[in-house]
């Protein structure tokens, strides 16, 4: 199975349970994060369809591995991999000391032990296809960096409703990669950080879902309780010192007031019906306490404002802010619910255009609209409400010459490319993306034929 | 129209029932024959025909609806009372001649013209053989006198030419400056535009010094306008001082320890890199171009050139598809690039980049699927 394949189909398990009520005793099985891979269980059924079927059984080759896992350094023990040739890429680590305006257009790796956010939270997909190339997830930093860091500064002190940022700009020049250095950068200055890659995977149904007759809306238990459990492994060491403010009578457990936060999240990681109320009452907790500032950071911003592919008993589809988790997060992006310290980031993606910017938050943000448009075109007035108040942070569509050649030295040394280093080669590279910077990769270095 | 009596023809007369009255236009003819000088026999002529026409009138009209069955074929019968108010239908506007018998061929001033020239000739030949100058005989062709010919004077500075020539490749400038000197004298003001009549147009340049060149392929166009891009200033103004503090970095710029003079001790100086911006139809090339094989092509005259960098690109591109598109846009620059900088004009040639490539989509024939596709053969 191709590599790519394999992450855009965006394997995910679906557990047993599809409803917040949850079966006496079965056990959650949630793939990809903390249980191994199980082979799926065959079920008997009387129907037969074929004659050949025992044939097939034996030909059919070994079980699909699924997503491509690069072994670790230390596991290449073979004598092939014992060569002077190989090299693993030496790069500055990424650390708030180090990122000043002098850092500009240098490559910074992500600390690898520190934070294991990398892992926890997952990437956007076009990320992780870059860094199982790369030996070693890294970046490039650049004077928007900077910029987006200095405002993360300002906003530790202030509540939420202040810096609301979402980035926008030309399709491939850079969205991304900037919101995984402002949260690797807010983990390491030891905020609480809730990051959400790929945001499309809130709404586009491959999560099973229930309805909640107390708040009116759906929520996705499943998903909630991996995130929950993500959290809980990012933010350890500071939700230690936390403690709830509120008392919260679940059926299965009560937390007192005062009890330990953890307490609260590991209710909602062991019951996963109740994991979306868990993960409001979360929000409740972090946006009342003043003692680390938090960060909300959703990638695909723009999918929380589109019709989710979910339906409803009469086979409508239902709104993103009819599901509890996108609501919740509309409300943080809008202002209506507030950290007391902290600032939420979005990010918009135009790599899939089934969850395309509505005109409501392109209005919002100030950005120029896709087509014609006038005011009888009809706009929600949810929509307006949540997207109010939003400030558009433009990433500029160019790289500098100095960032594009870092760029192009990373590629170099990881040995990925197939030419040899040449001032020449990386300006007409340069050129013919027109400073894009996913263009310059993906089509200048890694399909271009010329030598 | 009633024929008259004087055609001789007799026709049946009607009987009368009563003495017909003369209508009003034969009364007025009358009245005009009988002012005129004219004879009296064309007067009672006249008269009669008047009478017999306002007999024939007045038989009609007696016989009225009898007759409207058209018992033989006329024209409708409409009283001239009713004609008077009528509009006629207009006669259909006549085509107007055309000025000269020449016009249909198309080239009417030149046919007139030759044809007047030859009609000029054949004039001047008759009159010439009339006055026996025409055929000249022998002696007297040879005893004309010369025409005023300048093919001695041509000659001679032929000669002078070759001298001229010989002197520069000698190496002998300023005998070879003089003897040009004396041609000049004798050369047309638009020399440069004669000679240059057959060869190809130099590029030209505006006062910004951008270049305007046009690039074909396929059914391509590409218009494209070239401009030096702007060098940064910064590599000048940092070159002043020895071991100046560079703000944006940790520690202070400084040369290389050891070195007290020469340009090894100065501080290293940030080179801000030039880059070219290629704007089609006022689109940034990666946009416009979404293939990464089209854009390679049309940064290719760069990278042959050695020019990346130095030049920025405005192009309007119209016509075909992506791929002639691109090949008329590379064609384009590399005309320009030329233009430019003529020492690049050999390696941009060699590489067969100021070639317009002639390859055109070929014709569909009759008996042939495609342009050289064959339907299946089939054996009976």
């Amino acid at each position: 199975m191709s590599l790519v394949i394999a992450l855009r189909t965006g394997r995910v398990a679906h557990s047993n349970s599809s409803s917040l009520v949850a079966p006496a005793g079965s056990v959650i099985q949630a793939r990809g994060y903390a249980a191994p891979v199980k082979a799926a269980k065959k079920v008997s059924s009387k129907f037969r369809p074929n004659a050949g079927k025992e044939n097939d059984k034996k030909n059919r080759g070994g079980r699909d591995p699924g997503l491509f896992r690069p072994m670790p350094p230390n596991a290449l023990t073979h004598p092939v991999f014992q060569s002077e040739y190989r090299s693993e890429l030496k790069l500055p680590v990424y650390r708030p000391e180090t990122l000043t305006s002098s850092a500009a257009a240098k490559a910074l790796a992500f600390p690898r032990d520190d934070s294991r956010a990398l892992k926890a939270f997952g990437l956007p997909t076009n990320i992780l296809v870059d860094y199982l190339l790369l030996s070693t997830p890294c970046s490039v930093v650049r004077q928007v960096t900077v910029d987006v860091l200095d405002q993360l500064d300002k906003a530790a002190q202030s509540s939420s409703q202040n810096t609301r940022l979402v980035f926008t700009g030309q399709p491939g020049c850079g969205k991304s990669y900037l919101m995984l250095q402002a949260v690797q950068y807010a983990i390491q200055k030891e905020w609480l950080t809730l990051y959400i890659p790929r945001g499309i995977n809130l709404v586009n149904s491959s999560t099973p879902y229930a309805y909640d007759a107390r708040t009116q809306t759906y929520g996705q238990p499943a998903y909630a309780q991996q995130l929950l459990k993500r959290f809980a492994d990012v933010n350890a060491a500071l939700l230690q010192s936390l403690t709830v403010q509120s008392s919260y009578p679940f059926d299965e457990r009560e937390v007192q007031n005062g009890a330990p936060i953890m307490d609260l999240i590991n209710v909602g990681v062991e019951f996963q019906h109740q994991a979306p109320t868990v993960l409001n009452a979360l929000f409740d907790e972090l946006a009342k306490q003043t003692k680390y500032p938090v960060l909300l950071a959703v990638d695909d911003f723009q999918a929380l404002y589109c019709m989710s592919q979910y339906r409803d008993p009469f086979y409508r589809a239902i709104k993103a802010y009819h599901l509890m988790l996108p609501r919740a997060l509309l409300e943080f992006a809008s202002g209506k619910r507030k950290f007391a310290r902290g600032a939420f980031l979005g990010a918009l993606s135009s790599q899939n255009t089934t969850f395309r910017a509505p005109l409501e938050l392109i209005e919002s943000l100030g950005l120029p609209p896709n087509g014609p448009t006038n005011p009888y075109v009809p706009r929600q007035p949810e929509l307006i409400e949540y997207a109010k108040g939003l400030k558009n942070f433009v990433v500029p569509e160019r790289l500098t010459v100095d960032e594009a050649a870092s760029i192009f030295e990373l590629w170099q040394q990881s040995k990925a490319l197939h030419f040899p280093r040449g001032d020449e080669l990386f300006l007409s590279k340069y050129t013919e993306a027109s400073g894009n910077a996913r263009e310059f990769v993906e089509k200048g270095l890694l399909q271009t034929v010329a030598m | 129209m009633t024929p008259s009596l004087e055609s001789g023809r007799s026709f049946p007369l009607a009987t009368q029932s009563r003495p017909g009255r003369l209508s009003a236009r034969t009364c007025a003819l009358v009245r005009q024959r009988a002012r005129s000088p004219s004879s009296s026999v064309s007067l009672s002529r006249a008269l009669v025909s008047g009478a017999v026409r306002g007999t024939m009138n007045i038989a009609k009209q007696v016989a009225g609806g009898a007759l409207r069955f058209r018992a033989y074929a006329t024209a409708a019968y409409v009283p001239p009372a009713s004609l008077e108010g009528m509009q006629r239908a207009r006669p259909p506007p006549s085509k107007p001649k055309p000025e000269s018998p020449s016009f249909y061929t198309g080239r009417a001033n030149y046919f007139d013209q030759l044809l007047a020239l030859e009609k000029a000739a054949k004039q001047t030949r008759t009159a010439l053989q009339e006055l026996q100058i025409l055929p000249l005989p022998r002696f007297a062709q040879q005893n004309l006198p010369p025409s005023p010919g300048y093919r001695r004077f041509i000659g001679q500075l032929n000669q002078l030419n070759e001298y001229r020539r010989l002197a520069e490749v000698a190496g002998h400038m300023e005998l070879a400056g003089r003897i040009q000197r004396v041609l000049d004298m004798f050369e047309r003001e638009n020399k440069d535009a004669i000679l240059a009549q057959g060869k190809r147009k130099p590029v030209k340049f505006d006062e910004f010094g951008r270049s305007y060149t046009i690039g074909r392929r396929k059914e391509s166009t590409a218009r494209v306008w070239v401009i030096k891009a702007k060098e940064a200033a910064s590599s000048s103004t940092a070159a002043a001082g020895q071991g100046e503090a560079q703000p944006s970095q940790d520690a202070p710029a400084v040369g290389i320890p050891g070195f007290t003079r020469g340009p090894l001790s100065m501080a290293p100086t940030p080179i801000k890199v030039p880059t070219t911006n290629i704007l089609v139809n006022n689109i940034p090339l990666v946009e416009y171009f979404p293939h990464l094989s089209d854009r390679e092509r049309i940064v290719r005259p760069f990278r042959i050139a050695g020019l990346l960098g130095a030049y920025n690109v405005f192009a309007l591109v119209r016509g075909g598809g992506s791929t002639g598109q691109s090949g008329a846009l590379a064609l384009g620059i590399a005309k320009a690039l030329a233009a430019h900088v003529p020492e690049v004009e050999p390696l941009l040639r060699k590489a067969k980049m100021l070639k317009r490539d002639p390859r055109m989509v070929e014709r569909k024939k009759t008996g042939r699927a495609k342009s050289r596709k064959a339907y299946t053969w089939v054996k009976r």
